[in-house]
């Protein structure tokens, strides 16, 4: 009994455990720069298990709202040389704009041809990004998206060194799952759950299932926006890649692996993800290659992902 | 008895392609009353219950509802201007807890698009769907997934999540359908219950179960309305008698 | 815009019709695969590539285009076969997203594999000598390579047609596709007709994609981009329907074409911003069954 009421207090306080749990990864990790990124694809995994895990809605194109997040930040520090602040507001924005304009345009098909139709319009926006060299520098990538320094309170926080750098991104990605054990925790929360169950009973209860969709869908936006605003400040550079299907197929990839619908599934997804590509590096240029085995096996034998098995034997 | 009608569809029809599934329903459905349409298969039952929730839309005619032409609202539409229904196949929220399928269902009347107030603080949902599952019978399984429920009280906890949405039209598409004799008695006992709270349209195959309940009943045939009346007209009714005089009763 | 004279249009349109033919066998060969198995295939891309390099390396080895035109697709519809056997099959019944998942993963096995064993630089791929230079067709001289592709295409497509339509094998794919329940009850092996439904999706898709190569080379991401637009046509033509699937292919690659000749940086643009209006106007696309996608 005190197990389950740990367990139940645990689920009550996930985003403060989540929390400490990001704050003392670093310390563990030997290679800051590899922990920036496990916490930024962590960030852009929860946006997208939101829509998925949550909602039940299976999007390939959510490279375009990462890469949107990305771009915005970056077109408003290089371009419009606006401080940072403005800067990484401007990513969710983004996001949640790119995702209203996909979205109005998906929601109108569901299930595969969701997937579908999500990466074909993420296809298209990386084409657009592709030509407009003026604004997103096209095929050589939006350069020089550098924060060397912020000023906070008469404070000088110097992010080029990795470590601060790391905690500067997580104070972000924290309140991020704030705000998204809270959105879990609302009645649009249970809406989702409810349009997942059974979409023709959630309609019965008067549900409005495609305005449902299209929040969820701009809500997931504004997750993945921010996550791309600080991959731009973390690489100083935004590649024309980061709007190409394969970091949409990447993203389904890690949240599968860490387990789809749980709340810290993404992230262990990230991580693994991360280490795993770092690992096979190392030994081989080819780590996609053990990459789409681990992927495969994954989706033939742990369709729970990593975090969701343990959860599932756990109730057992 | 002259109160306005709570339901009317006028010269309503529904075509499938080529096929004609209905044609030319005029009727009305008074406020109070429990209303069973019965028919033998393939009569239309089905298209019309759906035309009725807005499951589909017609090809022809209109629906009024409290006086008000409700053809071609959305579906969803429907629990908001006070109709509810239980679909023929059981459909519930199976990984959801019972009393979270009903909470749920209730939810819709005040909260859709909240996003951030917890929904732990909507108290009088959750004693709204307490009550509710107690009205059915089941508040033993509250905590209950939906889907290790017995047939029988899934059926039961849909019509709970029915009565969530507060309906003035309850409709009930084959509520004893799969159901164990026992079941169906007290299904049938529950159908009776709900009645005298409420304006009630069901929709049954089998005959026997609803001429005992029923204030009135429509009877469909080949798409047609064949006959309507109190359950001693249908009895008495000829043409009614020779559609189910060869019809073998399950 | 002097220079657009009503032939170069035409002349323009027809080119559009050989880009057409490649996109219109890789949806045919997806709408099959969908329409028996309930998969989109996500690997259809990597197997189109596939066909590219099987095909490079019997020309290696022999010399001999023709021999390449049949043994590559066939050797991909093998491929094909196998991964359907030992691996999709086994997620039949598990929800629709696990398939797609699995040959999304699959995607990454094959591009990965191409890689190692044809290293990542792009492959120039000869037109053969009997195909090269140009025919009189009545607008303006055409290459010859491109009328074969035309050509090639409308004779899959035709064969396809008397298989499905003229063959008993056809008519239970046909049915099957609708109801795999009637023919369990009809006592049919139907694994079996899943997996020669994959092989012959697959093996079209290789046969593309060897087609595609003398006219773009061949390379390991060839597969990619394609598979993007090969789901706008899927989806503008109807899924499930071979019809669609035609007119939609043959319609996104004059589009293209025609695109190119006015704006060429909007090209690549166009085919999505086609399938956003399709998807305003009539979500379940040309042919598609109202109501399957919406």
């Amino acid at each position: 009994m005190a197990r389950a009421d740990l367990m139940a207090a645990a689920a009550r306080h996930r985003a403060a455990l989540a929390a400490a749990a990001l704050l003392v990864f670093p310390l563990l990790m030997p290679f800051k720069a590899i922990a920036v990124n496990i916490l930024v694809q962590g960030l852009f995994a929860v946006g997208f298990n939101l829509l998925y895990g949550y909602l039940g809605l299976l999007s390939f194109g959510h490279a375009a709202l990462l890469g949107s997040g990305a771009y915005a930040c970056g077109i408003v520090l290089v371009r419009f040389g606006w401080p940072w602040w403005a800067a990484l507001a401007a990513g969710p924005l983004g996001g949640m704009a790119i995702a209203a304009a996909i979205g109005a345009l998906a929601i109108r098909t569901r299930g595969i041809y969701f997937a579908m139709v999500t990466l074909a319009l993420a296809q298209c926006l990386y084409f657009i990004a592709y030509q407009a060299t003026g604004w997103t520098g096209g095929e050589n990538g939006l350069r020089g998206v550098n924060i060397a320094a912020i000023r906070l309170a008469g404070l000088r926080i110097d992010l080029v060194d990795p470590l601060h750098r790391y905690y500067f991104v997580a104070v972000f990605v924290i309140a991020a799952l704030f705000a998204l054990s809270r959105i879990l925790a609302s009645p649009f929360g249970a809406v989702m759950e409810a349009v997942r169950e059974n979409e023709a009973r959630a309609r019965a209860c008067g549900y409005d299932i495609r305005t449902t969709r299209w929040l969820a869908f701009v809500l997931s936006g504004g997750f993945c926006g921010l996550a791309g605003a600080l991959q731009a400040i973390h690489l100083g550079i935004v590649p024309v890649e980061t709007l190409y299907y394969t970091t949409s197929g990447l993203v389904v990839m890690m949240t599968l692996l860490g387990g789809a619908g749980t709340f810290f599934g993404p992230f262990i997804g990230a991580g693994l993800f991360g280490m795993l590509e770092e690992l096979v590096s190392l030994w081989t240029v080819h780590w996609q290659l053990v990459v789409g085995v681990v992927f495969v096996a994954c989706v033939l034998f742990f369709p729970r992902g990593v975090w969701g098995t343990l959860l599932a034997g756990r109730g057992r | 008895m002259n109160d306005p009608p709570i339901l009317r569809t006028e010269n309503l029809g529904k075509r499938f392609g080529p096929f004609v599934a209905l044609r030319g329903i005029t009727a009305e459905f008074r406020a109070g009353a429990l209303t069973a349409i019965i028919g033998p298969n393939g009569a239309g039952k089905s298209t019309y219950f759906n035309l009725l929730s807005g499951a589909l839309a017609p090809s022809e005619g209109r629906i009024l509802f409290e006086g008000r032409d409700i053809t071609g609202t959305p579906q969803h539409r429907f629990a908001h201007l006070g109709i509810a229904k239980s679909f023929q196949i059981t459909t519930v929220f199976p990984q959801l807890p019972a009393l979270e399928n009903v909470r749920v269902a209730a939810q819709a009347r005040v909260a859709r698009y909240d996003i951030w107030r917890p929904r732990a603080r909507l108290h009088d949902l959750l004693a709204e769907a307490e009550t509710l599952l107690d009205t059915v019978g089941l508040a033993r399984h509250r905590d209950r997934p939906a889907s290790t429920l017995a047939h029988g009280e899934q059926r039961a906890l849909e019509i709970a999540m029915a009565l969530a949405v507060r309906p003035r039209l309850l409709l009930l598409d084959e509520p004893t359908a799969g159901m164990s004799p026992e079941e169906t008695r007290s299904m049938m006992e529950l159908i009776v219950r709900l009645a005298a709270a409420r304006t009630v349209i069901l929709v049954e195959h089998k005959m026997r179960l609803v001429m005992g309940i029923s204030d009135r009943i429509l009877v469909l045939h080949h798409g047609e309305l064949l006959a309507q009346g109190t359950p001693d007209d249908i009895r008495r009714n000829d043409t009614v008698r020779r559609v189910y005089l060869g019809q073998r009763e399950h | 815009m002097s220079g657009l004279t009503p032939d170069l249009l035409a002349m323009q349109a027809f080119t559009g019709l050989a880009l057409g033919a490649v996109y219109v066998l890789l949806a045919t060969g997806m709408s099959l695969i969908f329409g028996m198995l309930t998969v989109v295939n996500f690997a259809h891309g990597a197997f189109y590539m596939l066909g590219a390099y099987l095909g490079l390396a019997v020309l290696g080895l022999t010399g001999n285009f023709w021999l390449a035109l049949l043994l590559a697709p066939l050797a991909v519809a093998a491929l094909g076969m196998l991964a359907e056997r030992t691996l999709i099959r086994r997620l039949y019944g598990r929800g629709i997203d696990y398939p797609l998942l699995l040959t999304f993963g699959l995607a990454y096995i094959i591009v990965e594999l191409v890689r190692i064993v044809f290293g990542t630089q792009d492959l120039p791929f000869d037109t053969p000598d009997a195909l090269t230079g140009a025919a009189d067709i009545g607008i303006g001289f055409f290459p010859l390579y491109r009328l074969f592709v035309i050509g090639v295409t409308a004779l899959v497509l035709l064969a396809l047609w008397l298989f499905l339509e003229r063959t008993p094998y056809g008519l239970i794919v046909r049915v099957g596709a609708r109801d795999p329940e009637i023919v369990r009850i009809l006592g049919i092996d139907i694994a079996r007709v899943w997996l020669v439904v994959f092989g012959i999706g697959t093996g079209i898709a290789g046969l593309a994609g060897l087609l595609a190569a003398p006219l773009q080379g061949a390379s390991p991401e060839m597969g990619n981009s394609i598979l993007a637009e090969a789901f706008v046509v899927t989806v503008v033509g109807g899924m499930g329907s071979l019809l669609g699937a035609v007119a939609a292919g043959l319609l996104v690659g004059v589009v293209v074409s025609l695109t190119a000749l006015v704006a060429p940086e909007m090209a690549q643009v166009a085919i999505f911003a086609l399938m956003a209006v399709v998807l305003l106007l009539r979500p379940q696309g040309f042919f598609g069954r109202a109501g399957l996608m919406s």
